[in-house]
């Protein structure tokens, strides 16, 4: 099949050739006439009106282990319990050894097999891209076009400087553990720059409150930009109402 | 045309089946295989792995049982497959299976069953060599 005809299905509201122009967006695979299609075919998701807000693109990020994935997978669900589309790019890890990956984001999201309004893609990552695969930006408008207004970036386990993501996402939440680092960590320059909701997520271990208290300090100081601070605990699902409204509070564009 | 990308395989357990040692062996040894290998995890139904390898379009599946389910569960998932336009992804079993039943699992278009002892080698080789490329 020619890139043209799995364009124009594409168009058609055919998930498989979603699927397959994923694919050739993650692998550089003619971009630019993807690109170009895009730009010319009219958005979808633009073009149709919305019900609640406009379209967003959302980025979880933070270290390895924090609950990126479960707290995405909490997020789905909560979505789709408003019955609004949701699209997933997970990003894993690809060795730089053997260029293979183990990508195990999808099994802490567990959704309905029927259910067309969520879609999760899992993206090998290759490292030197700080914590996002490469054409991500192509494969974000693929999915909104298609309609999925809300569109879900999970990145690689993160650490300090790894702030790409901030150019494709509209918003960046910034996951935090109870019991990391001491005051002065949180002063240091990277992730938390690029955070627009701070999220300490495990809320429901002990430390929480001290985390909580000491990113409130330093992220609210009179004259800078505030950050809201969220406590979410995956496990006992607490805070995630609160967090989504966060997120859809963020000024974008 | 790309440069030749790693394959991608979806592994998955489906049916009420919580023996996943051997999968998580497999799943890493095709990582060092240099395979990207999507782990789907256990207690899958064939519905759920249909969605799993079209929404990230794997170019293989492998299913691994050791509950005895294989005869009624591997059919259903490949009557989805080819339901669902993916026929030519490609299907691997693991587990426990008899003798008896490879044939009739080949028969329905499993590409190969292998069990217990299986070098990761002999399944990375085994893939390789089956794989062209499904698209242009």
């Amino acid at each position: 099949m020619s890139l043209d005809e799995l364009i124009e299905r594409f168009r058609r509201g055919d998930r498989a050739a979603l699927s397959r122009l994923l694919t050739f967006a993650a692998q550089g695979d003619r971009t630019d006439k993807i690109r170009a299609a895009l730009d010319t075919g009219g958005d979808s998701a633009s073009s149709t009106p919305t019900t609640h807000h406009s379209p967003r693109t959302i980025a979880v990020t933070g270290s390895g282990g924090v609950g990126k994935s479960t707290l995405v997978g909490k997020l789905i669900e909560l979505l789709r319990g408003r019955n609004e589309p949701v699209a997933v790019l997970a990003c894993d890890p690809q060795s730089s050894l053997t260029g293979g990956a183990l990508l195990g984001d999808r099994i802490r999201m567990p959704t309905r097999p029927d259910d067309s309004g969520v879609f999760i893609r899992s993206l090998a990552t290759p490292s030197g891209h700080s914590g996002v695969a490469p054409h991500l930006d192509v494969m974000v408008r693929l999915l909104r076009a298609f309609g999925f207004r809300n569109v879900l970036i999970e990145t690689v386990g993160a650490g300090q400087g790894d702030t790409a993501v901030r150019d494709v996402a509209d918003i960046v939440a910034v996951l935090v553990q109870p019991e990391t680092g001491d005051d002065l960590q949180w002063e240091k320059a990277g992730q938390l720059e690029i955070a627009d909701v701070v999220v300490v997520h495990k809320a429901d271990l002990p430390g929480a409150d001290r985390v909580e208290s000491q990113l409130r300090e330093l992220l609210n100081l009179p004259g800078c930009r505030t950050v809201p601070v969220v406590r979410v605990s995956s496990s006992k699902s607490e805070g995630l109402v609160e967090l989504w409204r966060a997120i859809e509070s963020v000024p974008t564009g | 045309m790309a440069c030749p990308q790693p394959l991608r395989i979806v592994l998955a357990k489906i049916g009420l089946d919580g023996h996943d040692r051997g999968i998580k062996v497999v799943a890493r040894g095709l990582r060092d295989a240099g395979f990207h290998v999507i782990y789907a995890g256990l207690w899958q139904s064939p519905e759920a792995v249909l969605r799993a390898v079209a929404d990230e379009d794997a170019d293989w599946l492998g299913l691994s049982l050791l509950s005895g389910a294989h005869m009624t569960l591997v059919p259903r998932v490949i009557e989805l497959l080819r339901k669902a336009g993916l026929a030519d992804v490609g299907v691997l079993i693991g587990g426990i299976v008899p003798e008896e039943d490879i044939p009739k699992l080949t028969e329905l278009g499993v590409a190969r069953v292998f069990g217990p002892g299986t070098a990761i080698n002999e399944i990375a080789q085994f893939l390789h060599e089956r794989s062209g490329r499904k698209w242009e």
